[in-house]
């Protein structure tokens, strides 16, 4: 048996391929954040933009690269679409951004708005007609270890680490970037000095509804091929997302970090059940639910005393007139 | 500005105000708290919008949509509250929303910008570090950053907003030399105040403003303090003068402090081995720039903060430190400087507020039932007997002006019979009425045999209530004086670390 | 046009603006079932009768309000002191545990009184349930984790227990006893003694809905009359004032988290002793229903009024309950998720006006102030 078909490098290779949608949707959520807004919708976003994108591939006559590259900015504009009714609720009328947040899930989940489509059009009941492969790329794929690891993956993962790169470039070296976490940091000194909040927080929510819409295509188009009704298809990823960027330290490159850890505790259950090694399922599932509450307490006995962390603005409307 | 007008609700706070200024001027605007000067600055840098009227800028009529539109203008302003981002570095405040050079290109070149801050900083005596995090800086320092932020931005009028609440005397002096050194350059300073001998030692000319409305407009030198002092009230008042004999007092200990040593929130030694005594009935005033561990003792005094080391006493009673509850129940009343943040909760009504502290008395609950109708008898005697201004006492207290909130936690404390009394910045944003009657409340405290101490950003006032002075200065006591004896350039030498003679 | 913050707040506008918004969004759910297709004036009589009118449609839906009304007020507890708790679904689910063990426990000793049964289960649910939603509040009063994500990982934990005691083990409350039980998983059966009673003939009303109500009025004398509630308010409006005033924070996050796990718990009991009589562990089954989801959207809903939120519960059950009846291709699943997005979405949006009153202005050089205020 050669080393690439060992357990470790087999929940490896999984833990990115479960991992990769956890990352667009932290990564989303992050920019959001940043700016100061908080976005607990991701979950319903992302079974929107899975329902969405599937629904376009079946609609799409065409080669498989086209078809696919279209289903996921399909379901990148149908996350921000529902982002922006969450932006427009917490930025404009002000409303409490946790149960809008809240609303949001529950809108577009899996018994409301994608529900509504998958039964409408049908999409339980149709095979998958395109989905994304494994690329080898440069036929590295069989090398040793980081073969399966680094060069079998799909486009989708291998964009999500262009997209890290570039949400870490922007957010630290660029102008923009300064400007949104002067606004999640200190919104009325940010306003003071120009920057438009108003414009930053909506843009950077919406963008976040993107990726988070691209996070469920993951699951539609790549991982599981298809559609299921209710939540199961995504199961907690979107809160796991969630809690992925309070335990990054609201930075991206942890969020990569934290996302593939949490891909290989998803990945566990099934690598070892495929080895017929008998643990209890239940357990091994609870594990990434567990785990991220005890990240989430260690980083938070960590933040009461150093001054990383949390956009200071976080989840406050800012009100300029306001005496 | 011609004409400005604008109005909140519930209040009308510029009236057609009028006022110009000259380039190469340092233009004052005086008034009291609340006569409108900050609104007034806020709409010429773009914040608010007028209800009505013109601003005129180098003879060209302009309209501000926002702050960027001022700042592009050529208007910078340095607030009374910094505009800055606390985790970001100077050099990252400074270039904040710019557009032009460095910047304005996409990537940020921190050494560039770093480079320029230091030009500027040297060029106009402003000493900071480009690299240094805000909030590591001293607030000085961090007023430095505020200035080289319109400096950077090549301000032709730049607007002081209060700028020597924060600062020593010398510090002041420093201030008052660059800006002179700025206007000798061409530009205009506007620097909004209200304190008469600031206001005379720096400027050139005076524009009065009062209740909102433009009283007149005087130059600098031929006016005395007395003739601007009126016309900021509308009348003659006396020139504050500090007690000059020590008045007869028991000689019991009302609060004993000993050794005390205090952790801030970052770690950092706030108070160290600060030992004092306040006699019943006396009032001592703890004079230093703000960050000098005041807010930390006050803390430590009123059970917010823990103790590190050494020991409070309150009538001989030893405090464990910590926990509010128990330095209330030993008789300690704290009138917090934050007092809608910390000393009340804004959205609950006076009632409310007022019983905050004693809701658990059996005179005002049943057991664990409360006793509503006794708690609006208390609110409405604390109301009545403190002349606090409300439509009623069902109100949200966010609703009621600065003296009246004061008013009402003054009151409130008092009501509970304290044996001493902590008070933080009793008087700030207060207009003249209101602090007369706030320090008469005080001094009646006193005469009462409570034990004041009282915690001032304002040499005027402490030097006018105390009858000692200690003055703090990182974190240790670097003096104290008797405040008939004390001078002002005594106090600021012990402000600014220097010893006493 | 601008907002400005209002002064006070005239009191038909807390009634006026509650049902504001529910027009608007029954509009917007009118055309957006226009767009799709359907018939809306046909969908809404539908959703009336089967959710009201229609015979037998009340018994129904007071099956359907009876867990939302707990959840809601569990959510309603807690979310009034800005303690987010999400977790109202796992806590519901370890309530049911704990009430269906003490069932059967009783069972096994042969215990006939009903009272005791539902005093018992009311017991160990409130119990179990206010030790769930304690993890998160420990967590939140002495390590300040934010109680959102980890009372929502706890709902999927409790969740994952709840099929491990019926599919993956053949714990106490796992049926056993045939072979077709050993081959499909299932719970126990109660002991007969543990049925709840109901009440009344022609609308029937389950003790859970009562004992609801109950809690319902409990729980406002308790914030609105009483010291606990007192310092609730101050908490939630400015903990540093609250700890300014000698309040202890951390405990009342305590015992609000307890109270609103125990509420929520009850309600897992009510799922016993009203409804289904064992322990359902099956992902299609308790597990899907969303009751404590459903809960926070009758919280919010309600605007976290005690009163209201039975109102809210009857009304929102309504609404499922005609779902449940109705569903087919005229008209779809989801759509009931839908349409409680859209009523909160516009509930909140309707906030703004509570909180804000809109000025129209105009701003010219001499002109007075014109406004148009609302």
């Amino acid at each position: 048996m050669s080393v690439n078909d060992s357990l470790i490098v087999i929940v490896l290779a999984q833990a990115i391929l479960y991992g990769t949608p956890l990352l667009y949707a932290a990564l989303g959520e992050l920019l959001a954040e940043r700016s100061g807004v908080l976005n607990l919708g991701v979950q319903g976003m992302m079974l929107f933009g899975a329902a969405v994108g599937f629904w376009t591939t079946q609609r799409i006559d065409g080669s498989g690269p086209a078809a696919l590259f279209l289903a996921v900015l399909v379901s990148a504009l149908a996350g921000a679409a529902l982002a922006a009714i969450h932006a427009f609720l917490v930025i404009t009328l002000r409303a409490n951004q946790i149960v809008s947040g809240l609303a949001l899930t529950i809108f577009a989940g899996g018994l409301g708005l994608s529900a509504y489509l998958g039964t409408e059009l049908g999409l339980a009941d149709l095979p998958a007609v395109h989905q994304f492969s494994d690329l080898d790329v440069l036929g590295l794929g069989d090398l040793p270890v980081v073969g399966p690891i680094l060069f079998d993956q799909s486009a989708l993962v291998y964009a999500s680490w262009i997209l890290t790169l570039l949400v870490a470039l922007y957010l630290g070296r660029t102008r923009w970037g300064l400007n949104v976490r002067a606004v999640g940091e200190a919104p009325a000194s940010a306003d003071a000095m120009g920057v438009n909040v108003t414009l930053y927080r909506y843009v950077h929510v919406m963008v976040g509804g993107a990726f988070a819409g691209v996070a469920g295509a993951c699951y539609s188009l790549s991982i599981t091929p298809g559609w299921t009704a209710g939540d199961t298809l995504v199961g907690g990823a979107g809160w796991i997302a969630i809690a992925l960027v309070i335990f990054a330290f609201w930075r991206a490159e942890l969020c990569l970090v934290g996302a593939y850890l949490f891909g290989a505790l998803s990945a566990l259950p099934f690598a070892l059940q495929a080895r017929e090694v008998d643990v209890t399922p239940e357990f091994l599932y609870a594990l990434p639910y567990v785990m991220t509450i005890v990240v989430l307490v260690l980083v938070s006995t960590g933040l009461a005393r150093r001054r990383l962390g949390a956009p200071a603005a976080l989840g406050v409307p800012y009100v300029r007139e306001e005496r | 500005m011609v004409g400005i007008t604008k109005q909140f609700p519930g209040v009308v706070a510029n009236d057609g105000v009028s006022f110009e200024a000259a380039a190469g001027e340092v233009h004052a605007l005086l008034g009291e708290n609340g006569a409108g000067k900050t609104t007034l600055s806020n709409i010429l840098t773009g914040l608010y919008r007028p209800d009505a009227g013109e601003i005129e800028l180098y003879g060209e009529s302009v309209r501000f949509h926002s702050p960027r539109a001022a700042i592009e203008a050529g208007i910078g302003m340095v607030h009374q509250h910094f505009r800055l981002v606390e985790p970001f570095s100077v050099a990252e405040n400074v270039i904040l929303g710019d557009h032009r050079g460095a910047g304005g290109r996409a990537i940020l070149r921190p050494a560039a910008t770093e480079r320029r801050v230091d030009e500027l900083s040297r060029r106009y005596g402003l000493a900071v570090n480009p690299k240094a995090k805000i909030w590591q800086l001293s607030i000085g320092e961090q007023q430095r950053v505020e200035i080289l932020k319109a400096l950077y931005r090549e301000a032709r009028v730049l607007i002081m907003d209060e700028p020597t609440a924060v600062l020593t005397p010398q510090e002041a002096e420093g201030l008052f030399a660059t800006l002179r050194a700025m206007a000798d350059e061409g530009k205009t300073v506007i620097f909004i105040s209200h304190k008469l001998h600031e206001v005379k030692a720096v400027a050139d000319r005076v524009t009065v403003l009062r209740g909102g409305k433009t009283v007149a407009t005087v130059d600098a030198a031929p006016s005395t303090a007395r003739s601007l002092a009126s016309l900021m009230v509308g009348r003659e008042i006396e020139v504050v003068r500090p007690l000059e004999h020590a008045r007869q007092l028991a000689d019991v200990t009302a609060l004993d402090v000993d050794g005390l040593t205090v952790v801030g929130d970052r770690g950092e030694t706030a108070v160290r081995d600060v030992s004092f005594s306040i006699r019943e009935g006396e009032i001592v005033g703890v004079a230093g720039v703000a960050g000098n561990g005041q807010r930390e003792l006050a803390e430590a005094l009123s059970g917010m903060r823990d103790i590190e080391a050494g020991s409070i006493r309150i009538s001989g009673r030893l405090l464990h430190g910590g926990d509010p509850r128990e330095a209330i129940l030993a008789g300690v009343a704290h009138v917090p400087e934050d007092r809608l943040g910390t000393g009340l909760a804004p959205s609950l009504s006076v009632t409310s507020n007022v019983v905050m502290k004693t809701y658990r008395r059996r005179s005002l609950s049943h057991g664990p039932l409360l006793a509503l109708r006794r708690m609006r008898d208390v609110a409405v005697r604390v109301v009545r007997r403190y002349d606090v201004k409300t439509p009623g006492t069902d109100t949200p207290v966010r609703n009621l002006s600065g003296g009246n909130l004061q008013k009402l936690i003054l009151g409130r404390e008092f009501e509970d019979d304290p044996l001493v009394l902590v008070v933080a910045q009793p008087t700030r944003g207060l207009d003249v009425g209101a602090i007369e009657t706030v320090h008469s409340y005080l001094r009646d405290a006193a005469a009462r045999g409570v034990g004041v101490l009282v915690m001032s950003e304002d040499l005027d006032e402490i030097r006018a209530l105390s009858d000692r002075i200690l003055v703090v200065y990182e974190g240790e006591i670097a003096g104290e004086l008797h405040a008939g004896a004390a001078s002002i350039e005594e106090i600021g030498l012990l402000m600014a670390g220097g010893a006493r003679e | 046009m601008k907002l400005e913050r209002r002064l006070t707040q005239p009191w038909w506008l807390s009634v006026a603006v509650p049902i504001g918004s529910l027009v608007v969004a029954f509009a917007i759910i009118g055309v957006v079932l226009a767009l799709t297709g359907h018939d809306t004036w046909e969908t809404y009589r539908k959703i009336v009768e089967a959710g009201f009118t229609g015979s037998g449609a009340m018994s129904a839906t007071l099956i359907s309000a009876t867990p939302i009304l707990f959840t809601g007020l569990a959510a309603a507890a807690a979310f009034r002191m800005q303690l987010f708790n999400i977790g109202a679904e796992g806590q519901l689910y370890l309530g049911a545990v704990g009430a269906s063990w003490i069932a059967l426990q009783l069972g096994d000793r042969d215990a006939t009184s009903t009272p005791l049964f539902v005093v018992a289960m009311c017991v160990a649910a409130a119990a179990l349930g206010a030790l769930w939603a304690l993890i998160p509040g420990v967590l939140r009063a002495f390590a300040r984790t934010n109680e959102i994500i980890t009372s929502l990982m706890l709902n999927y934990v409790a969740g994952l227990l709840l099929t491990y005691l019926i599919f993956d083990s053949s714990s106490y409350w796992r049926d056993t006893s045939t072979l077709q039980a050993r081959a499909f998983p299932q719970g126990k059966p109660m002991p007969e003694a543990s049925n709840w009673p109901t009440f009344g003939a022609s609308v029937v009303v389950p003790l859970g809905f009562l004992l609801g109500i109950l809690a319902a009025l409990a729980l406002w004398v308790l914030y609105s009359r009483m010291r606990f509630g007192f310092e609730v308010g101050v908490i939630a409006d400015s903990p540093r004032a609250a700890r300014y005033a000698g309040m202890r924070t951390r405990r009342k996050i305590l015992a609000v988290m307890a109270i609103s796990g125990a509420i929520a718990g009850i309600g897992g009991a009510s799922q016993i002793g009203d409804f289904t009589h064992t322990l359902d562990g099956s992902p299609t089954g308790l597990q899907a229903a969303a009751f404590g989801y459903t809960g926070i959207v009758v919280a919010a809903l309600a605007r976290y009024n005690p009163f209201a939120v039975c109102l809210v519960a009857v009304l929102i059950g309504g609404l499922l309950n005609a779902g449940y009846t109705l569903q087919g291709p005229d008209f779809p699943s989801g759509l009931v998720g839908v349409m409680q997005g859209i009523i909160l979405f516009c509930a909140l949006g309707g906030e703004l006006l509570l909180r804000y009153r809109l000025r129209i202005t105009r701003v010219r050089a001499g002109t007075p102030i014109g406004e148009g205020a609302t």
